[in-house]
């Protein structure tokens, strides 16, 4: 019953009025920057840390309005799906297939309005999950030595891999260059400079800031002059802005069977929320079988994904504040916004800091309660927000990621840096690697080279302490099964293609 | 396809290169087995590897209907555009944050396909606001530059 007292606590802190009132501020921002093309979660969040640290909030503060940023981002992208039929990010996909009908039908309020309350109940779900496992999670992965943590990274970069499906391999690829990038600079245990090129603003490694901005800002802009067709029309967002009793209550059970299914997809590393919403739809669609109407506008089909990207992004939580191992592109961001505050994730977090991990649970809940109450008066605001064109948008988006990078350290070498990083980014996202695993290994590399190194040293250089202890050896096996995944799916796609040349 | 081997074949070459880079990187005194040069060097060879594969058995990137073919046209675009940035960059401390940010804006307004007029007007005035906002109002300090003879 520890945890409930905890949980109380952590309430205690977010309700407090100045944290209510960043809460506030998080979830109206967020909103407005997931509506605007060019800028989701990731951007979002990276943008306001340095803000939210030049502001001097206290961390607890600061990550509550992180977290409600995050929130708010993702409920800003399912305007633009709803209402435009243009997902914002990839797990809103899912969301464009039956909530862009239901708009067409003219419930565009409701359904937005539903979408925010399946959110809520699969934050709600999850949220529970959490308050009951994280801690037990926590006390276990105490027992976790520099080896084990240094196998877990090893397996959260290969399930990126395996669980993306399509292109492992660029995957792998596109994690790697994230996990090199983070050893430039000096290095903390011998002070060798590495790959700085003598360069003085270098020594401290590349900035997280600089490589998120550049790798999602920069390369969207450049990504943003190729797309011709801009200002296409909103669907009007008019009537009846709520949903009543029977609404919810009909797609109450796919509620809590997509919150549980997305707590759970949430919690493994490198699934995420894009894999979890298509799971959770394309089971509900199976569920209903042809009393659905799925695709045409049917609630379920909204409510469905809708539920399990709000689980999914509450679950990814765990990993994060348990082990200090992020699980998706936000959570990594967040690792590196509590890094600029000195917090370490891990399991040590809850039994030091229990406020901040509680408040930022507590705040979760608020947040969502706050998208909810807004929808109502705020929605007519925010299409009208979708109207901006282009060509007054961009600009503004290139200044303020600018105004975000110079916050960091004041020097214009590091406005050259995210642009080169940008470039990159441009280049890579054109040949189809994706980019936050990049992200991820960058923030995953300090730690995993430093984990191996400690290994290594208790061990005196033998290499047995990697696999000797019963933990790591599971997560060898785990690990194996997870490089098998995608090597199975193409050699089982290839022997059905050969079947079907066979049948003609 | 051409494309995918060019890219692994560079990305190849600066493999190379960044281990070539590392390979002086040892610890003048040190208490450890594993030295600073060790973690790179495997990030690097198993990035090789993965670049190997990819030289011989290139994967097609997969193109979303609604992003048209790059032409020389957008090509061009874009190049401008990274120059901009480019002198955004280069002018944001000697000429300040609204001076440069204007000088950048309205060209890339206009790059973007925004009309002269409205592109001064919007772009000045989101210049001096997000000052304003980020400078006096949330304590990010910004450069004033030329301007700065207004100020005192």
């Amino acid at each position: 019953m520890d945890t409930l007292g905890y949980l109380g606590q952590g309430f205690g802190v977010a309700l407090t009025p100045y944290n209510l009132v960043t809460a506030l501020c998080g979830t109206l921002i967020g909103t407005v920057v997931g509506l605007l093309p060019g800028l989701g979660p990731i951007n979002g969040v990276a943008l306001l840390i340095p803000i939210a640290f030049a502001l001097g909030l206290p961390p607890e503060s600061a990550l509550i309005l992180l977290a409600a940023v995050y929130l708010g981002c993702e409920y800003g992208g399912r305007i633009s799906s709803i209402l435009l039929n243009i997902p914002g990010e990839a797990s809103t996909v899912m969301t464009t297939l039956d909530g862009y009908p239901m708009a067409r039908k003219g419930l565009a309020g409701v359904a937005l309005s539903l979408s925010a309350w399946s959110s809520f109940i699969g934050a709600l779900i999850a949220t529970c999950g959490m308050v009951m496992f994280a801690p037990l999670l926590a006390k276990w992965a105490i027992a976790f030595g520099p080896a084990e943590y240094f196998v877990l990274m090893v397996f959260a970069i290969v399930c990126l891999g395996g669980m993306a499906g399509d292109k492992p391999l660029k995957t792998f690829v596109a994690a790697l260059i994230g996990l090199f990038l983070s050893a430039v600079g000096i290095d903390a245990n011998s002070g060798v400079y590495r790959f700085t090129g003598d360069n003085i603003h270098l020594t401290d490694g590349i900035q997280f800031v600089v490589l998120v901005l550049g790798l999602f800002s920069i390369s969207e802009i450049l990504l943003l002059l190729e797309k011709t067709h801009h200002g296409q029309e909103a669907v009007k967002a008019s009537g009846r802005m709520m949903f009543n009793f029977k609404e919810a209550a009909s797609v109450f059970v796919v509620n809590i069977r997509c919150g549980v299914l997305g707590f759970i997809m949430g919690v493994l590393p490198g699934a995420g929320a894009t894999l979890a919403s298509a799971v959770a739809y394309m089971t509900e669609k199976r569920i209903a079988g042809a009393s659905g109407t799925f695709g045409e506008g049917d609630k379920r089909g909204l409510a469905a994904p809708e539920t399990a990207i709000g689980a999914a992004a509450c679950g990814a939580l765990v990993p994060m504040l348990t082990l200090g191992v992020p699980g998706s592109g936000t959570t990594a961001v967040m690792i590196g916004a509590l890094s600029l505050y000195n917090i370490t994730p891990g399991p040590l977090l809850f039994q030091q800091q229990p406020d901040i991990v509680w408040g930022l649970i507590a705040s979760l809940f608020i947040a969502n309660v706050m998208l909810v109450i807004l929808n109502i008066p705020m929605i007519r605001i925010f299409t009208r927000i979708l109207a901006v064109p282009n060509w007054a948008l961009v600009p503004v988006i290139a200044i303020i990621t600018a105004i975000g990078v110079y916050a960091v350290h004041a020097t214009t070498f590091d406005l050259f840096l995210m642009i080169g990083i940008g470039i990159f980014g441009y280049i890579l996202r054109k040949l189809d690697f994706p980019l936050s695993p990049v992200l991820l290994g960058f923030i995953l590399g300090g730690l995993m080279e430093q984990n191996l190194r400690r290994a290594l040293s208790i061990s005196n250089g033998a290499l047995e302490i990697l696999w000797s202890s019963p933990i790591t050896f599971g997560v060898w096996v785990l690990t194996a099964i997870m490089l098998l995944v995608p090597v199975l799916r193409i050699w089982r796609k290839r022997a059905q293609q050969r079947r079907t040349v066979a049948d003609v | 396809m051409l494309l995918q081997r060019i890219f692994a074949a560079t990305l190849l070459l600066a493999c190379a290169g960044l281990a070539l880079m590392a390979w002086p990187y040892q610890a003048a005194f040190s208490y450890e087995p594993v030295g600073p040069r060790a973690y790179p060097l495997l990030m690097l060879g198993l990035m090789s590897l993965a670049l190997i594969y990819m030289l011989f058995r290139p994967q097609p990137a997969q193109h979303k209907d609604d992003e048209p073919p790059l032409d020389r046209a957008t090509l061009i675009k874009i190049g401008l555009c990274v120059a901009l940035l480019l002198v955004f960059a280069g002018t944001f401390e000697p000429l300040g944050f609204i001076l440069s940010s204007i000088l950048i804006g309205i060209p890339m307004a206009r790059l973007y396909g925004g009309r002269w007029l409205p592109s001064v007007v919007i772009i000045t005035l989101m210049s001096v606001g997000l000052y304003l906002l980020f400078d006096k109002a949330m304590d990010v300090p910004l450069p004033l530059g030329l301007l700065d003879v207004l100020e005192n």
